[in-house]
């Protein structure tokens, strides 16, 4: 008889702690121009994995996760601007009040299903930029703009332990009790509580996590543009972009989002060169064609179809 | 003494603004509630497809002068032919021989749908530039009173509500219609009827589109230099909003609904601005999701 | 101590439509107690709301005479209650295993270690006779398959009570003698108690220590087997009237 895998550090993790260490062994030698692609895409990872805690492992789609992102940019704007906070400081305050808000949020909305909890989700960010193109506190509609200077390797680390951080959480929520109680809610939300899940308290449990993250990468976000501004804060894409790196990569799993963020940041930083946007008409049809074909995502897919890397993907 | 008349006045005209607005807001609404209700699929990218129809009455009257009313059935038709295309080209695979939606399916039409609206958006946004455009139409204005009213505004909400109660006519009274209806409500009864679903499905996708497009022409008219590649990620919040407030696959609830909106929206700009307006619009939503889940209407 | 379920009273409206009239029974750990009834008579009605997936309009249900009808159906099974579905809903996308595993690492057992949850969930499996499908994705079971898969995940929860909802629906004669076979089984080395819904009576008169009718939501019987079926009522719920004039 065969025992089920018990939980022990697999390739995966082992390729992605060795990604991440020589990352931030070679970040001082990096040139400025590759350092701040590689910022970039952590950043985009960040959100990537903070989308896959909701909408990977529970299968809500959640279309107004910019919301987090934009309150976590704002709230970093906030006290880095007014009370002279150190960035970092405002990182950690961006983390809280995005997960504080996916609390309040994910307590009313995370009752609806399906297409109700994308519909009550993506208004969020909607109503939250009108709001704030009124409030004077936040710079209305001018934002909020700081003269914090340039300082990649601040910005690096800052992220590189944020996404850390959440890899971590990742591999602890997929391999353990939390993990299966979750993969049931996504298989059948009814019948997992027929047998002892609850999962209003996981679904809320996960949201948060997904709020803490996107709200501290929306942080970091605005540390590096020195600022915040109400339209991109707030812009729809953004949870596009990071829905498309979950679904692109494999929803749910551990190594989808990363493969994700590269394929879908790394052709963002080139096309913006061409035609802005215009890598959207490629990635726009890749998502449609993923989710009608392989739904499971390119890490899904590799599984399915290569037994050899059954063991090795997670 | 004008302080309370002026205000009265300010607010009728709100209201009179927002029922023109609301009219074609629930008909852009009734186009995403069609395929809702009978194909069971939120389209995500309903709001590019509002767009097309705007950028369809745009090159209509760039090229060849048609004013909006016009272009509209012109719209429709190619929103039929493009829904149809939608059908069978995205839909099908997803839904051939279902004999109900899942949740699993919804979630990846939802999916796929929005890759759609990315590349749909992106797309025009390179083909016919990122600027806003318009069409220059005036169809003059009514004095009622002290009101000013657009005939254009008036013209678009009759047209509206008339295209609205014919798709009803056809749904409730036609065979065809009927068997959208009864596809709509159980799958494997429509098949004993003797009906194809498939052609059934397509059928209702094409009308919804047709339905939508026919909207973005008539939007022009109330926004006339409205017209641009993103303007859909304004309309299709908008028309989800709409169709929940009415409830799905209701289809005089899109006319409560749109109206609603439209005058929240209408009445909440003049008394709080703009953004607190939409804001309000918007989030109008959630007490609506959780205390009526089945709509405004019973 | 046994545990005893108790329903008293319990009325359940949908809408215009009236469910369950006023059902009352008790089942006792250890004790086989059969539902029978036409269809619509509200038997899965009924198992929902001891579950606690709907709530009662009016009536209560108690577990040791304490109240669960206003507990969510999560905490129902913590407290050692669990019900199959009519219609099986296994997590497609698990394998048989993991369908198991989850129900033992979050039924009435609490057990928070994955591997030792997996151990029960394959002790389960063998129980059941589903231990050749551990590894099958669950969305690949047979229809019958899927229906020990349900069967295994409410022995997985640990619950003392199980609620089974036409576990033996659809069998042939063959595959119904087993799977009444392998019910005896389990019961004996388990020892929980049930509560057995069947539309189709063998299995229920076979199997139940005591066997109640309802009808229109309405209990019309209540007895040892064989007693049961022949009150007229319940003939004349089963075949209609004329069928239960011309047996008595
Ligand atoms: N969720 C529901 N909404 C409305 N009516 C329901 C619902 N569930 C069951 N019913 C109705 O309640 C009655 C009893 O159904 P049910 O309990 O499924 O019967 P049984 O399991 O005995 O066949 C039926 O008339 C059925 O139509
Ligand atoms: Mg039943």
């Amino acid at each position: 008889m065969k025992l089920p895998a018990i939980p022990k550090l697999g390739p995966t993790v082992w390729g992605i702690a060795a990604f991440l260490v020589v990352g931030a062994v070679a970040a001082p030698w990096i040139p400025i121009y590759p350092l701040t692609i590689l910022i970039g895409l952590l950043v985009f990872a960040a959100l990537a994995y903070s989308m896959n805690f909701i909408t990977g492992l529970t299968g809500y789609v959640s279309f107004g996760q910019v919301v987090f992102m934009g309150t976590g940019a704002y709230a970093w704007g906030y006290v880095v601007g007014t009370f002279r906070w150190h960035p970092i400081g405002g990182v950690l305050v961006g983390a809280a009040v995005g997960a504080l808000l996916a609390l309040g949020l994910g307590a009313v909305t995370l009752r609806f299903r399906g297409v109700y909890f994308a519909i009550a989700t993506l208004v969020m960010p909607l109503a939250a930029v009108d709001i704030i193109l009124v409030t004077p506190a936040l710079g209305g509609g001018q934002g909020i703009i700081l003269n914090l200077g340039f300082e990649p390797l601040s910005w690096f680390y800052t992220i590189w332990v944020i996404l850390a951080i959440e890899i971590g959480l990742t591999y602890w929520v997929t391999h353990g009790r939390i993990g299966y109680g979750l993969r049931a809610i996504k298989g059948d939300e009814d019948a997992a509580k027929t047998l002892g899940i609850d999962a209003a308290r996981l679904k809320l449990f996960v949201f948060c996590f997904s709020g803490l993250f996107t709200g501290a990468a929306g942080a970091v976000n605005a540390w590096t543009l020195s600022g915040v501004f109400p339209n991109d804060a707030f812009a729809l894409l953004f949870s596009l972009q990071m829905l498309a790196m979950v679904v692109i990569g494999g929803m749910g799993t551990l190594l989808g989002p990363l493969l994700g963020a590269v394929v879908v940041y790394i052709p963002h930083t080139y096309f913006l060169t061409v035609v802005v946007g215009a890598e959207f008409i490629v990635i726009g049809i890749l998502i449609a064609i993923i989710a009608l074909v392989i739904p499971e995502g390119i890490v899904g897919a590799l599984r399915r179809h290569i037994p050899a890397l059954r063991r090795i993907l997670e | 003494m004008a302080e309370p008349s002026a205000v009265v006045a300010q607010l009728i005209f709100g209201i009179v603004r927002g029922i023109l607005l609301g009219c074609v807001f629930a008909l852009i609404a009734h186009g995403l509630n069609l395929i809702w209700g009978i194909a069971k699929v939120v389209n995500v990218a309903h709001g590019e497809f509002i767009m097309l129809g705007a950028y369809g009455a745009y090159f209509l009257n760039l090229f060849l002068g048609l004013n909006p009313l016009v272009s509209a059935p012109i719209d429709a038709a190619l929103g039929l032919a493009v829904g149809l295309g939608f059908y069978f080209g995205f839909l099908h695979r997803e839904l051939r021989g279902k004999e109900a939606i899942t949740l699993q399916s919804e979630m990846v039409t939802l999916v796929a749908t929005f890759g759609l609206s990315l590349f749909i958006a992106n797309a025009a946004n390179v083909l016919f530039s990122g600027n806003f455009v318009g069409i220059p139409w005036n169809a003059g204005s009514v004095e009622l009173g002290i009101l000013q009213i657009p005939l254009g505004g008036i013209y678009v909400a009759i047209l509206s509500v008339a295209i609205i109660a014919l798709t009803q006519i056809f749904l409730n009274r036609t065979y065809l219609g009927i068997g959208i209806r009864a596809y709509s409500q159980d799958i494997p009864a429509t098949q004993l009827m003797g009906i194809n679903p498939t052609v059934v499905a397509a059928i209702g996708t094409g009308l919804g589109f047709g339905v939508t497009m026919a909207g973005g022409a008539f939007l022009t008219v109330l926004f006339p230099t409205g017209i641009y590649p993103y303007m859909g990620a304004l309309y299709a919040p908008i028309s989800f909003v709409i169709v929940v407030l009415g409830g799905p696959g209701k289809m005089w609830g899109s006319l409560v609904g749109g109206i609603t909106l439209g005058i929240i929206i209408d009445v909440g700009q003049i008394f709080l601005g703009p953004s607190i307006a939409y804001a309000v619009a918007f989030l109008t939503l959630i007490p609506v999701l959780l205390f009526r889940p089945e709509g405004i209407l019973r | 101590m046994t545990m005893v379920l108790s329903v008293a009273e319990v009325r359940k409206d949908f809408g215009g439509v009236h469910a369950l009239r006023g059902v009352s029974l008790s089942v006792a750990e250890g004790r086989i107690v059969g539902l029978i009834g036409p269809n619509g008579s509200g038997k899965t009605t009924l198992l929902n709301v001891i579950a606690g997936v709907e709530k009662p309009t009016a009536g209560t249900v108690t577990l040791d005479g304490r109240r669960i009808d206003r507990l969510p159906a999560h905490r129902v099974v913590e407290l050692g209650i669990a019900k199959t579905h009519q219609i099986p809903k296994p997590f497609l996308g698990l394998t048989t295993r993991d369908n198991v595993g989850v129900a033992v690492l979050y039924g009435s057992r609490q057990d928070r270690d994955v591997a030792r949850a997996f151990d029960e969930a394959n002790w389960v499996l063998r129980l059941v006779g589903l231990e050749r499908h551990a590894e099958t994705l669950a969305a690949n079971l047979t229809v019958q398959d899927r229906k020990r898969l349900e069967l295994a995940r409410v022995i997985a929860t640990g619950s003392r009570i199980l609620l089974l909802d036409e576990v033996f629906a659809g069998l042939s004669p063959d595959e119904l003698r087993e799977a009444m076979g392998l019910f005896t089984r389990l019961q004996k080395e388990i020892g929980f108690g049930a509560l057995v819904v069947e539309h189709v009576m063998r299995a229920v008169l076979t199997l139940s220590d005591r066997v109640i009718v309802i009808d229109e939501g309405r209990k019309i019987a209540e007895g040892p087997p064989q007693q049961v079926v022949r009150q007229p009522a319940v003939i004349e719920a089963y075949l209609g009237r004329e069928a239960a004039r011309a047996a008595t």
